[in-house]
């Protein structure tokens, strides 16, 4: 492979910058959880990424992990976020500011 | 031209334009498309740095498992109405394209001093580490180095299974079977 | 017994102790231990006096210490008594006088529930104007000087509950304050100068090795605690309204001794004043404009105890005159004589007020002679005795002060005195026939004072008449004078334009006509008196208002005061407390600001953690 690491290592700042945007900009919860995701990836790719620059598949191996781990809050946080459209007929998180000062 | 260019170079701009695009969109299942578009660029990518085992996992439990997930709940809620778009705290959205920005410079400017611009990757990754292919190779090193962790996840995932019955359990048992109907479907495919 | 003199003051200020203390056990009694105990001083003063007179002329000075009483450093006075011709006279007439108006007292405040702390108080007064005569330096005097300060405050509004005698309580305490720290800066200067307070040292030949400046500044200070406490122009305004005290009060304070002191004070210092030479000028002014000024003001006045008050101004200023053209001697016979009648006349209108119900108001009098003939009989001779009628006291008292003036060259000034004599009897007889002659003005009963309370009232009547021929007879320097003479100096009677015998005829002549006067106006009923107020409003309301002197000091010094206070009270308001009230309003603002950053909002907590996170990043992609 002859294209630069860094090429990939920045496609991976540009994923997780669009995704931190998402997270603060967009008011349905299910879409910014879609950006957490996004994040993840990038986190992912950049993992891998480094794994291929130093020869130590524990990047991939740690990129497999997070897989793991990101599937398991998936699930349980689409579960949390159900049960929030139950109660409050909403998944708009500006609608969740009960907890104002 | 390298085929890893050419792949890099078609891929790299729709990655990033789906990216933008998902958080353009104000259909919710719009949205949770183009992010499957962008699982599949990135699962390119894996299969580019010599991933080859990810690059398929990625696409089955990402795109095919956590994404159907999403689409699942999305369309369940009903909660693909269109999102309105008038932003009501004032001054989030500037600040938070100036943080993007930000942090996508800073990233850029620690990956210039950490990495360097033009640094390629070492040429005998393939011989070197992925001896016998990447599956084994990672079989290797994830049983051998990594196997507590490994069966650690294996117990996060029923942890996660447990929780989500319970979450989302109801008196009403029609929508509580649809919820840990699409629980349990998650947590089938991830592990 | 010189060395017993310590027990003088003692007496009354133990006194002073019991009433207080065991007042209410005692009960009816408290009055006479008061009386006794001053008496009892009266005898040893006598005593003292006795032992001092077997000491040669030259020798009588004598002087007791009690105990060391500041040590602080460079400075030390001691509480040191001084027993010499001067504070012995002075002595005599406190004791006396002061033990004959407990006496009357007991009769006149025998109804009052608060008789007890009436007697302490009193006996109190006594002891600190002791303590003031028998001084031996200039700080134990001003213990003195504040002590009775203090105690006239006390007595003037003895009867608290009345806005008026509590009012003029404080009027006379900040007026004399006044007169007071000038005279404690002169004391301050005199010790910076002389770096002593010691009579032997301070009023000694040399003066106390003063400079002439330093001798007037200090001079002119303590004559200025000496207006103020003798209420001589321009401190005076507090004594006319210090009659809202009781009778006896004002008999004995303000007639008799207290306001004497300022007399006492110039004449003991006297060094000090000639060592100057302005000073004791400004001491002869003083005293003839006050002379003439209160007595202008007490032929206006309808309130009898008023009149006698301005009377009291007048004749103190005398005393001061006296004192400026070096008469020492001649300013304490009228001391003297002047306590005698004084008392006698204050007290007799006590009987008046007794009698008519409280009543102080001349125009409400008249024709109390056949009533109250024995009151009528003690009032007549004070009264003549003021107006210099021969041979009763002030005859030889005043009159030989304004033919001194002559005598010593002082032309204008023996004009002036004499036109002041002139108004002397004629502002006395005023209220003599106002009350005691003429139409009966008043129905009520006017009953007699009981005769226990003539006594003292007997005694001070003898005073009035003898005191002057016995001790200021022979024309060259009576008993007193001759015997003051350690203390004052030798009295150079020089010779004027006019001789003795003239001299004297023109004073008789002019007692005489004023009295004469006197009668035809007020008592005869050919003029219409009552009638003048309103025929001439304005110089009555002049003459009533002693020429307005109080409006002019509200005008000056109220104003002005309340004004600062007003001025002063917005900067506590809006300043100081506004400065508070803005830092606790701040607090609230902040507090009510603080909640808002709790907005609820996810998005803007997660845009905040992230902007501290890019921060950092930035913080740490610096460092490496």
């Amino acid at each position: 492979m002859r294209t630069p690491i860094s090429y990939f290592l920045i496609v991976s700042a540009m994923l997780f910058a669009i995704g931190t945007v998402g997270v603060l900009v967009r008011r349905n919860a299910l879409i910014i959880f879609m950006s957490v995701e996004l994040q993840l990836n990038a986190v992912n790719l950049a993992l891998v990424a480094f794994s291929r620059m130093h020869e130590d598949l524990s990047g991939q191996v740690l990129a497999f992990f997070s897989m793991v781990v990101a599937a398991a809050e998936v699930v349980v946080g689409l579960a949390i976020i159900v049960n929030v459209y139950r109660r409050r007929q909403s998944v708009s998180v500006d609608d969740a500011s009960v907890l104002r000062g | 031209m390298p085929l890893d260019h050419v792949v890099f170079w078609v891929f790299a701009p729709v990655s990033v334009g789906s990216a933008i695009a998902m958080l353009l969109q104000r259909n919710a299942v719009h949205a949770a498309l183009f992010l499957i578009v962008n699982f599949f660029t990135i699962s390119v990518f894996y299969l580019v740095l010599g991933a080859s085992f990810l690059f398929a996992v990625q696409i089955i439990v990402y795109a095919g498992a956590i994404m159907v997930l999403f689409l699942f709940v999305i369309m369940l809620l009903g909660v693909d109405r269109h999102e309105s778009l008038v932003e009501r705290l004032r001054g989030q959205r500037t600040l938070a394209i100036a943080l993007g920005v930000a942090i996508a410079l800073e990233l850029f400017l620690a990956i210039r001093a950490g990495v360097g611009f033009a640094t390629k990757a070492p040429p005998g990754f393939d011989e070197a580490v992925n001896r016998g292919g990447n599956a084994a190779a990672l079989a290797r090193v994830l049983f051998r180095d990594y196997f507590f962790p490994f069966e650690v996840t294996s117990i996060l995932l029923i942890v996660a299974a447990v929780a989500v019955v319970v979450l989302a359990s109801r008196r009403r048992r029609a929508i509580t079977r649809a919820g840990s109907e699409a629980a349990a479907a998650g947590a089938e495919e991830a592990a | 017994m010189l060395d017993l003199v310590w027990l003088i003051p003692a007496l009354p200020l133990a006194g002073a102790a019991a009433n207080l203390f065991l007042g209410r056990r005692l009960g009816k009694a408290a009055g006479w231990l008061a009386t006794a105990l001053v008496g009892l001083a009266f005898a040893l003063a006598v005593g003292v006096l006795l032992d001092l007179l077997t000491l040669p002329g030259e020798e009588r000075a004598h002087a007791v210490r009690l105990f060391g009483w500041i040590a602080s450093g460079a400075f030390s006075v001691d509480a040191t008594l001084r027993v010499d011709p001067l504070s012995i006279t002075m002595t005599l007439v406190v004791t006396g006088v002061g033990a004959l108006i407990h006496w009357y007292a007991v009769g006149y405040m025998a109804h009052d529930p608060r008789v007890e702390r009436f007697f302490a108080e009193l006996n109190l007064f006594v002891f600190f104007m002791l303590m003031l005569v028998l001084a031996d330096n200039f700080l134990v005097l001003y213990l003195g000087w504040e002590g009775v300060g203090l105690c006239s405050y006390l007595l003037i509004g003895f009867w608290c509950q009345r806005p008026a005698a509590a009012s003029a309580a404080k009027k006379a305490f900040v007026t004399t304050r006044i007169g007071d720290a000038a005279m404690l800066l002169g004391i301050v200067l005199l010790w910076i100068h002389a770096g002593s307070l010691d009579f032997d040292v301070v009023l000694g030949e040399s003066a106390g090795g003063l400079t002439r400046g330093a001798a007037t500044a200090i001079s002119l200070l303590l004559l200025a605690g000496a207006v103020g406490k003798s209420a001589q122009v321009p401190l005076h305004v507090w004594l006319p309204d210090a009659m809202e005290g009781p009778t006896p009060v004002s008999a004995l304070i303000h007639a008799a001794t207290m306001v004497t002191a300022g007399v006492y004070l110039v004449v003991r210092a006297h060094v000090l004043f000639e060592a100057s030479g302005v000073a004791l000028t400004v001491v002869l002014v003083v005293g003839l404009v006050s002379a003439l000024y209160a007595a202008l003001a007490s032929i206006g006045q309808w309130d009898i105890k008023r009149a006698l008050a301005y009377s009291t101004m007048s004749q103190i200023g005398f005393m001061f005159f006296a004192a400026g053209m070096r008469f020492y001697a001649g300013a304490m016979l009228l001391l003297v004589s002047h306590a005698f009648y004084k008392a006698l006349m204050f007290l007799t209108s006590g009987n008046v007020m007794h009698g008519l119900d409280e009543e102080t108001d001349l125009r409400r009098m008249g024709g109390l002679r056949e009533r109250m003939p024995v009151s009528a009989t003690w009032f007549a001779i004070g009264a003549l005795s003021l107006a210099g009628i021969p041979p009763l006291a002030g005859f030889f008292a005043k009159d030989h002060i304004v033919a001194f003036a002559s005598e010593s060259g002082r032309e204008v000034a023996w004009v002036l005195a004499s036109i002041g004599a002139f108004l002397s009897a004629l502002y006395i007889a005023r209220p003599l026939f106002l009350a005691f002659f003429g139409a009966r003005r008043n129905p009520a009963a006017a009953h007699e004072a009981p005769w226990g309370m003539h006594g003292p009232l007997a005694v001070l009547a003898a005073g009035s008449v003898l005191a002057g021929a016995v001790l200021g007879l022979a024309a060259e320097g009576g008993l007193l004078d001759r015997f003051l003479e350690p203390v004052t100096g030798v009295v150079e009677v020089g010779h004027g334009a006019l001789s003795g015998a003239a001299l004297i005829a023109i004073s008789v002549a002019l007692a005489v006509l004023a009295v004469a006067t006197a009668w035809w106006v007020w008592a005869s009923g050919r003029v219409d008196w009552e009638a003048f107020p309103q025929r001439q409003p304005e110089l009555a309301g002049w003459l009533a208002n002693a020429f307005y002197v109080n409006a002019l000091y509200a005008w000056l010094v109220r104003a002005p005061g309340a004004g600062v206070g007003r001025v002063l009270t917005t900067v506590d308001d809006r300043v100081i407390d506004g400065a508070v009230n803005e830092v606790a309003q701040d607090v609230g603002r902040a507090s009510r600001l603080a909640p808002l950053v709790q907005s609820g909002f996810v998005r803007s907590y997660g845009l905040a953690f992230l902007l501290g996170a890019a921060a950092l990043l930035l913080f740490l992609g610096m460092r490496f």
